[in-house]
């Protein structure tokens, strides 16, 4: 069996583990997700320390030694493990957040303010673009918290959570459909043909596993949901 | 309890149960309808078309496991297409798992590349892997490639890379293909790559986050979407090589009525209920 | 130097610093000394990115080494992460290109996460069966635009019930677009007040300044 269609078939059976917790919790489905955490944990911790090692400890040994500043950094992020040092891990994360900010700030300004206000500014000439101008403006000022909702801004408010309304119904039902086309992409791989017969075996084998622990009631059965 | 208490108030089990054999039912025994094509596929798949022989373009290869059913068969698809056109390109991804499925969507599409197309590693494409950060590590890969990869994902050094020798900055680059999944990053593209540098880019994202975009593809920021399995499916029609996206799309058929029945069922009933009480 | 100046002071200002520096570089043609150093630090971030998912990782780790070590609730389980943490971890810093490494993650971590993450399928459908109702107005614009897109996306919908698809296209792309922009304009100035808060000094949680007020500093 080739490791390919074998990592499919392994890749069948803890599916098959994560699935089993819609039934409820359960010893096959916390053993699914502490093996998943564990695994995920593993491979961060590993492909991060690839990156650090290349990008700081490796230019340190070639004579940058400007990345000395970068590991000194990372030491003192880890200074969060102990309460009385956790200070120090302000210094870093100082750096991390100013610049993330200002390079969030810097770009912001246009595309996403000032590039949006004037893809707003459009002709009246159609119900459409009347619509978008409205829309885009009473949106926006649905955010304002600190006006008081009387007089003509109460019409204005109601006004932006329709539109904000429609935004989110949209959004639901692509939500949806995205969460279903989650479950076929999965399944897809759980039922091909050279496959199938290995997740139905152990479709059976959870089943009776599952249905004798309930039985025996050696695993709680949450009824009434 | 009378029967319309007792569908109100129904195991979610039994929902759950249902929507399982709703969904693989169609797998199974796939059923393919006629598909119209939406215009944000029609616009990225055109804008992917009008990039000139010879370009280098930069791709951010966001999909993950859970997104790379739905994405992945287009970004081979696209692969396939931009390297037919002699279109060079340069992966990285903004997470390490992504990075990793970035690998996989390569390496499927080489191997369904037609015989005579350029695909060396290194010549026509490379993959500079994993750089963390997120807003703030694509800002920095887009003002100095090299400030923050000196290897790319397989370990070769960047100033070893015949495609990488005149580029190191989004400048250099003549498009950007967002592949984003469900990471939320496509602004990132936006706002450090397009809003600075002026490069034209198009993406793709998973369903739910179509609409978030709307306004980037209205303002012209970006050119079109590519949105979930249906958004790839459409991209493998209209390049002529139907696959895996196409009957996945066929499969949300059941799954989507069997909801729009649900909701329009508990609503009635709890019309009927509300109705009830009022009466009472 | 006072306990205060080193433990708080100086990391707001250079927060405030470090920001106004991507800031003005950006709008301002700047001496090249200014925008290596923003390269520079641009590329520090990166790094302690990084480091800083390696240190959330080891925090998990010591968590289930906590529970084990004291035998806390369902501590068995914590086994079955610690051993494949440390498998996963070990191969991976030896070689992170390693075979066995990468099959691990691509056979067992990916279809995990891919379940896990589309069990919310399950969840909405039901949800919807049971909470989304048209109480109200606003409850009856919501359900419907979700309906009509919905049946737009799946291709049965088109061949049911053909107008579904001009109707959900124009209000996929015009009130829920306005929506949308009106939102994103609300964030971007949110981001703009938060930094111009954050640059100013007057929001420090971002330093974790009020969580050890309850502790040392």
């Amino acid at each position: 069996m080739d490791s390919f269609l074998l990592g499919l078939i392994a890749g069948s059976f803890v599916s098959i583990g994560a699935y089993s917790v819609l039934i409820g919790d359960n010893p096959l489905s916390k053993f699914t997700e502490n093996l998943y955490m564990g695994i995920l944990g593993g491979f961060i911790f590993a492909t991060n320390w690839n990156y650090v090692r290349t990008n700081a400890f490796n230019p340190v040994f070639q004579g940058n030694f400007v990345y000395i500043v970068a590991i000194i950094l990372c030491v003192l992020l880890f200074s969060r493990l102990k309460t009385e040092w956790l200070w120090l891990s302000r210094y870093p994360v100082a750096v991390t957040v100013g610049a993330g900010l200002g390079l969030a700030i810097r770009t912001t300004i246009i595309a996403d303010f000032l590039g949006q206000i004037s893809a707003t500014v459009l002709p009246l000439t159609s119900l459409d673009n009347l619509l978008m101008v409205i829309g885009t403006v009473t949106a926006a000022a649905y955010f304002i918290f600190t006006a008081q909702m009387e007089g003509p801004y109460k019409y204005v408010n109601k006004t932006g959570r329709v539109f904000l309304l429609a935004a989110f119904g949209v959004t639901y039902g692509q939500t949806v459909s995205f969460r279903f086309e989650l479950v076929i992409g999965r399944l897809v791989d759980m039922l091909r043909p050279e496959v199938a017969i290995y997740t139905y075996v152990m479709l059976l084998l959870v089943a009776l596993g599952l249905g004798y622990g309930y039985y025996t009631k050696k695993i709680k059965w949450y009824s009434g949901r | 309890m009378s029967l319309m208490d007792k569908m109100l108030a129904l195991d979610q089990r039994i929902i759950f149960a249902l929507l399982f054999l709703a969904l693989a039912f169609p797998i199974l025994n796939p059923v393919i309808l006629p598909m119209d094509i939406q215009k944000y596929s029609r616009d990225s798949f055109e804008f992917a078309d009008s990039i000139p022989a010879g370009s280098v373009v930069l791709i951010e290869g966001g999909l993950g496991a859970a997104t790379y059913p739905q994405g992945g068969p287009g970004l081979e698809v696209q692969i396939v297409h931009l390297l037919q056109k002699d279109v060079k390109l340069v992966f990285f991804s903004i997470s390490t798992e992504m990075a990793q499925w970035t690998v996989t969507a390569i390496n499927n599409a080489l191997d369904n590349l037609p015989s005579g197309v350029a695909a060396e590693n290194g010549v026509n494409w490379v993959h500079l892997g994993y750089v963390p950060g997120g807003e703030s590590g694509v800002a920095a890969l887009a003002n100095d490639i090299r400030s923050v990869k000196t290897e790319d994902h397989f370990g070769t050094p960047i100033d070893q890379i015949p495609i990488m020798a005149n580029i190191n900055k989004a400048s250099d680059f003549a498009a950007c293909f967002w592949w984003g999944g469900s990471e939320g990053s496509i602004p990132y593209g936006v706002r450090q790559i397009v809003t600075p540098f002026g490069i034209p880019m198009t993406g793709m994202c998973t369903t739910n986050e179509v609409p978030n975009y709307t306004p980037y593809i209205n303002s012209g920021q970006m050119i079109g979407i590519i949105g979930g399995v249906r958004g790839s499916a459409e991209y493998e029609y209209l390049m002529g090589m139907p696959g895996l996206a196409l009957g996945q799309a066929m499969a949300t058929n059941f799954g989507g009525l069997l909801w729009g029945i649900l909701v329009v069922l508990g609503n009635i009933l709890y019309f009927i209920a509300r109705r009830e009480e009022g009466a009472d | 130097m006072s306990d205060r100046l080193i433990k708080m002071q100086i990391p707001i200002i250079l927060t405030a610093i470090i920001g106004l520096l991507m800031i003005i570089e950006f709008f301002f043609p700047m001496p090249a000394t200014i925008t290596n150093l923003n390269i520079t630090l641009r590329s520090f971030v990166t790094i302690i990115s990084a480091a800083a998912l390696i240190l959330g990782t080891i925090v998990l780790t010591i968590y289930h080494g906590k529970k084990v070590g004291t035998k806390g609730s369902e501590w068995y389980y914590s086994i079955v992460y610690i051993l494949a943490f440390a498998i996963t971890a070990g191969l991976g810093v030896i070689n992170v290109r390693d075979t066995t490494f990468l099959w691990i993650y691509n056979n067992m971590t990916s279809p995990i996460g891919a379940a896990l993450y589309s069990l919310t399928a399950f969840y909405i459908t039901s949800a919807a069966y049971r909470v989304l109702r048209a109480r109200n107005w606003e409850g009856a614009i919501l359900l419907v635009s979700a309906l009509i897109v919905l049946l737009m996306l799946i291709p049965i919908g088109a061949i049911l019930f053909p107008p579904v698809v001009p109707i959900g296209t124009w209000i996929r792309n015009i009130p829920s677009g306005a929506g949308f922009r009106g939102m994103i304009i609300g964030t971007s100035l949110g981001i703009m007040g938060l930094g111009v808060r954050v640059f100013l000094g007057r929001q420090k949680e971002h330093l974790g300044i009020r969580e050890e007020r309850r502790g040392s500093e």
